[in-house]
Formats: C-alpha cells, structure tokens, sequence
C-alpha cells in the first residue's frame, strides 16, 4: 500500500501553474494529477514521499485509476519510489459525497500539515439487463422523466409522459426526438398518475385522469389534448376489449365498465383488467382496489376470486402457444422494491404459471397490453432512479 | 350426499379464506388518516413547514397539528385524506401507541430502538443532527476548550450510550454531504489533554455544563467523567443556566455544503463562513470555523421514526429527515 518515490525535475513549475484551484476534475486521473502537482511542490527538490491508500467510496476501479495517474504524475516529474525516509507522509483517500468523488489528500512534512481535496463528478452507471426465459423482454426506452406508457406507430414511437407526448424517429441505431407536444391538464395530476396509448394506424389517442389527446403522428406529430370524462378502452391480447370509466384524480377504474356486447355493468373499483381464455370460454380478471382479483365472465357477471397472489397490475395476451391466452402479471410485493413479470393460464380458477418470471430492477409502475402476445412494462428502475419502459413478449418455447 | 357436501363446504371455506386473507393491493390506496405523534411542541405551526400536498386545517397550541390533502396540489393530490399529528408526546408513551396502533408513526429514541416491535418500520434519515460542546465568552483560553475536545471519549459514548446510532466526527458537516469530514479529528489525547490543563490557573480548570435536552443527560454525565481524567472539573447546571460550554444539538437543513456550513455556523453564532467555489475550500471555510475550538464536534446523528403496520410506501422521511406524507398511503394487512 505504500509508494514512495524522490527526485525532482524542472517541468514542476509549469505543471503547478498549470493547477486550476476552482475547477472540479473531468476524472479520476485528473484529480490524482491535480494532488501530485501540489504533493511535488510540497515535497521540494530532492525529497521523498510515501503515499499510503484508502477507499471510502463506493468505487472500486477508480481507486486503482487514480493510484496509478497519482504515481505517474509523481514520477512525471522526475520522482522515483524509495523505501526509507520520505521527506513528506502522505495519505489519500477516496471519498464521496452526493455530487462528486473526492480524493483527498492529508500530507505531513515534520510539524508542517497540509489537507488537498481534488474531486470529479458521479456519473451513475446504467441499469444492466437480465434475461428472461419464456417471456422475452427488451428495453426500449429510458429517460428521468416518468413513462407512463410508450406506443410505436408507423413513424417511429410514441413516449407519454406526465407532461409531454413525444414522437421519436429512428436515425441509425438511436432514437431521435421529432416533436413534443406539452400537455396542460386544467387540475395538477394526481399523485401515481397513470396514462395509456392507444393506437390505429398513425392515429393514436392518449388516456388519462379526466384528459384525452387524440391525434395522428404523419406527416408530423399532431394533437387535440382536451377535458374528458370518456371511458378508457382496455385491451387484452388482440380480442378482449373493455370500456372503463377511470376515476378522476385517482389512480384506478371507479367500476363502470362496458362490455363488448355493449352491456354496461358496476363493479367493484379495480386497478387493471385481463381476459383469459379458460375450457372454451372467456373469462375478465379485474385486480381490484381491496387487493383480490376478481373473475368475471364473458358479460361481467362475477364467479368468485380468483386463487391468486398478485400485484395491481395485470395485462392479457393471446400469444398462440398451446392452449389460448395468457396473462402477464406481477408479484403482490411493495411498491418500493423489484418486481417481475410471470405468465399464467387459469384453471379452476387457479393460476397456473406458463413461464419463469421475468426480473426488473424496480417496481413496476404501468402495465399494457400492446399487441396480441406483448405488454408494455415500466420501471423504475431502483439503481439509477431512471424510468425504463420494456416490451415483453410470450415467446413460444419451441 | 355427506362427502359431495364436504368438498363443497371445503371450496366454500377456502374462498372466503381466500377473501379474508387475500394478497393486499400493490397500487397505493387513497384516503384515511395518518396518525403522528412527535415529542416536540413547537409554538407555532410555521416550525413544521407544511408537508408537500397538505394544508394546515387544524392548530392546537400544544396538543395537536392536522393536515389535509390539497386537491390542487403541484405535485398531485396525495394518497392520505389527513395528517394529525399530535404534539408534545415522550417517546415512551409515542412507542405504547405505537404498540396499541393508536399512532402510525412515531419518533424512535434509542430505548425503544434497542426493542424489538413486531410489524413496526424504521426509518431512518442520514445523520442530519449535529451534536456538539458550544462554549460560551466566559472561556477565553483556548487551551481549556482544546483540552475538553482531546477529552471527550466520542467511542464510548457512541458504542455505548447512543448504540452505535449515527457517527462519531470533529466536523460540522457530516460525511454525507462533505465526503472529507474524517479529515477533522475526533480521537482522544487524554495525556494531550492533561498537558493543556497543567499548563492552565486554577480557575481555568472549572467549567459549567448546561445540556439543552433532557434526553442528552447521561452523554453530559460521560463528558463530566472524561474531563475529570484530563483534570478538568466540569459541573452540570441547569439548561436555563448561563453555563461556560453548552451541549446542544442542530439541524443541518440541507445537503448543499455552503448552505449548511452557513446554517450551522449561524446556530452556534460562528462566523459566516467564507465563501467556497470547491471541495477544498469548502474544507478550508469549516477548518477556519472550528479553529480556537470554540465549537467541539460530537457525533452526527439521524432521525428515527417508526411506522404500523397500516402505513405503505414511503420513506416516511428523506434523507435529511423531512416528512414526506405525500407519498405515503394506509391499508390494513392481515
């Protein structure tokens, strides 16, 4: 852990004016330079250094990146390790703070006592992602704004946030921004907002807690964002289709809710809906407000709980594998931790997995059906505080 | 007929097992009352700010602060209807409520951390409460002030009387916010200190000691202790006395450097701190407040609250111990 080096050299006056005493680092290299440039003037001509190490950060790398840039710069200026009598003790520690690594260095020279702190901003590195085996998900877009939902018409894909609609385009590899349209509601969003994309061609409509937006992205991103109390239109898989009231200010679907037939029905409250299909026939899950997760038939009419453990969020699929639909759905865990996504079919009213679930850095905060074998799936993400948005799809095993 | 029955009334029974003991929501729920209880009594309402999303509806001098959602909020309506608070409560009866769920959230000192409560939640802020020896004009030799500094046994107080809870320092910003407060020493040099003392008058060698809470009573008693082996004699006077040095505790209010270097410097009525464009000569300002020792670093410490079992999402606190009831809902679990 020691180094110790001696000497002295004439580039030293250049290299400590070139020092600049306000500005932070662009790294770690650059701050172990900024330290060896006043540790060499601290030391004088002919002197001997011993540099002790310690890391109090919660870097692992950079600790050694910057020892090396330290001993370097040292020798740089004509100083080379010794073992035996330095000149100047020094001891320098990696440190941290909210906003930027620190390396600070405590030099003694007899009763002298000397205290440096050069530093380089945090840069949080991003969000790995892991594999799922059955359902097959792909990260598609992260930003630090919240998602509520992401839609990909024809001209490239469409990102709803709390305060803004925006087209992406493709440019190579990226995606690029084309155009955002701000949205204004008349009353602030309320808290655990939740919004939905519909699409139809290049058409596509926004949902959310009393607004809607309906507009067109050809030729360019368009928009008519007004008041509305309309029912959401929830999908599931490429059939299942339910009209319902979403409660305004609030986070769920207040129970009105129309079917396909046109039958209109009251329900208890509840957060997300699915259809399955189960010996034949169609089924709607609703997760409702209370935590249980309902089962209704083809007119809403209910037949019991379903015999289930599982989160808010549930989200139908018709991926045709074996045996008719699916139903994606996360775990009954906190909100504050990871969650995942597992496919289930319903057999006497009892889930049965169809796949291994698949893993998420964070809660998931919405989830859609997007296609008739994917879901829209958003994160956030718990490591980089990111908002990402996945596409899972049910991918048949063979 | 008897065993067709059975299995019905064995479905039966397990659907409304089913019914009764069903995973809760994992979406937040809106509505219902938070109940806190703080041990505070501030003497008026502007001494909480107002948590994020809530409107002051209700003000008890003394006994109780409530709350209510603000429909319009900016940041959106919050999940809980109302927040009552009820002031002036111990942490002993704050820790019974908790118990019988009269109270939500509660305060935790270190007696009821050290019990173990089942279904209760801390949480814990970074350590934003700095505790420290302010010294008063009277004591003019900075001999005497160095000397009780080198005194103090900081590990034993913190192993021992504060349980390890938050962290032993010699700085005024805590290592959080700073990331160099290690470099300010916090070690005892008993033999230092009896060197400092021997070269001091007779009169020099008293001093008064006047502790603001009450609850900091036993981490005075140590203190006297310790200047006793540094041949100090160190008498605890009432809080409502003018004592020679104070043992007090503030806030940090917040987590940028300067601004809370000037805060605390301000608190302790210190000089304002120099103006500082970087880490070093952040360093530098607080170096040249804590020289003369007229301020001795203790330890910097958290707030603790607990939560029931009703109270979901969270934290309750963010780091630098404010509330923040908006993002917090209730729902019973079984």
């Amino acid at each position: 852990m020691i180094a110790a080096v001696k000497g002295w050299h004439a580039v030293v006056a250049a290299l400590l004016f070139s020092c600049s005493g306000a500005k932070a680092a662009d790294d770690p290299g650059g701050a172990a330079r900024e330290l060896a440039r006043k540790t060499v003037g601290f030391a004088g001509k002919g002197g001997q250094v011993a540099v002790t190490w310690r890391n109090l950060s919660s870097l692992e790398s950079a600790g050694s990146q910057a020892r090396t840039a330290f001993e370097e710069a040292l020798q740089e200026v004509g100083l080379h390790a010794a073992d035996s009598s330095p000149t100047v003790e020094a001891r320098v520690t990696l440190s941290e703070n909210a906003s930027q690594y620190l390396l600070v260095e405590e030099a003694s020279k007899g009763d002298e006592h000397q205290v440096w702190i050069a530093s380089w901003k945090r840069s949080d590195p991003a969000a790995a992602l892991p594999a799922g085996l059955a359902l097959q998900k792909k990260l598609v877009w992260e930003q630090a704004e919240q998602i509520l939902d992401v839609a990909f018409p024809p001209a490239g894909m469409l990102v709803l946030s709390p305060a803004s609609v925006t087209l992406y385009a493709r440019n190579g590899s990226q995606w690029e921004a084309r155009r955002t349209i701000p949205l204004t509601p008349a009353k602030p969003w309320p808290e655990d907002l939740r919004g939905h994309l519909r699409l139809k061609g290049a058409s596509f409509q926004a949902l959310l807690p009393g607004m809607r937006c309906d507009g067109s992205t050809e030729p360019s991103l368009s928009a008519d964002c007004h008041a509305s109390e309309e029912a959401w239109v929830l999908e599931s898989g490429s059939r299942g289709l339910l009209l319902a009231e979403f409660a305004a200010a609030r986070n769920y679907f207040d129970g009105r809710v129309t079917t396909q037939s046109g039958q209109r029905k009251n329900v208890t409250p509840f957060f997300s809906a699915a259809s399955v299909e189960s010996q034949g026939r169609t089924w709607w899950l609703l997760a409702e407000t209370d935590g249980r997760v309902q089962m209704f038939d083809g007119s809403l009419d209910p037949v019991g709980a379903a015999n289930v453990q599982w989160g808010s969020d549930i989200a139908g699929t018709d991926a045709q594998c074996g045996a008719g639909s699916q139903v994606l759905a996360t775990p009954a865990v906190d909100r504050g931790q990871s969650d995942s996504l597992q496919a289930f079919t319903l057999a006497d009213r009892t889930a049965r997995p169809l796949t291994e679930a698949t893993e998420f850095p964070g809660p998931v905060l919405a989830l859609w059906t997007s296609g008739a074998n994917s879901v829209t799936a958003v994160v956030r993400d718990l490591r980089s505080q990111q908002y990402s948005a996945y596409v899972v799809s049910v991918v048949c095993a063979n | 007929m008897s065993s067709r029955w059975f299995v019905q009334t064995k479905r039966i029974a397990l659907v409304l097992l089913l019914a009764s003991f069903g995973p809760a929501a994992t979406r937040p729920h809106y509505g219902g009352t938070l109940r806190v209880e703080i041990r505070e009594s501030p003497p008026s309402p502007e001494v909480f700010g107002v948590p994020k999303g809530f409107v002051l509806t209700t003000w008890e001098a003394g006994r109780r602060a409530v709350f209510t959602a603000d429909e319009n909020a900016p940041g959106g309506r919050p999940f809980l209807d109302n927040v009552d608070i009820q002031l002036a409560r111990s942490l002993r009866d704050q820790s019974v409520d908790l118990e019988l769920r009269k109270a939500d959230v509660v305060e935790l000192g270190l007696a009821e951390l050290r019990r173990p409560a089942a279904g209760r939640r801390p949480w814990s802020s970074s350590p934003v409460r700095l505790m420290a020896l302010v010294f008063g004009p009277r004591v003019t030799d900075a001999r005497v002030r160095e000397a009780l500094a080198l005194a103090v046994d900081r590990s034993a107080i913190h192993s021992v009387l504060l349980q390890t809870q938050g962290e032993i320092s010699g700085a005024l910003l805590p290592q959080w916010i700073t990331g160099y407060a290690f470099v300010f020493n916090a070690t005892t040099d008993i033999a230092k200190a009896q060197a400092l003392v021997a070269s001091l008058g007779p009169a020099d060698r008293t001093l008064s000691l006047a502790v603001d809470d009450a609850a900091n009573r036993s981490i005075a008693d140590r203190i006297q202790l310790n200047a006793r082996d540094a041949h100090l004699a160190v008498s605890i006077v009432p809080a409502t006395a003018i004592a020679d040095v104070r043992l007090v505790e503030t806030r940090i209010p917040s987590a940028d450097a300067a601004h809370a270097l000037a805060s605390v410097a301000a608190a302790f009525g210190l000089n304002e701190p120099a103006p500082a464009r970087n880490p070093e000569e952040q360093y530098l300002a607080e170096r040249a407040l804590l020289d003369g020792f007229r301020v001795i670093p203790l330890f910097h410490l958290p707030d603790v609250y607990g939560a029931g079992p009703r109270v979901q999402g969270g934290p309750v606190i963010n780091q630098l111990g404010e509330w923040r009831f908006d993002s917090l809902w209730l729902e019973e679990r079984p």
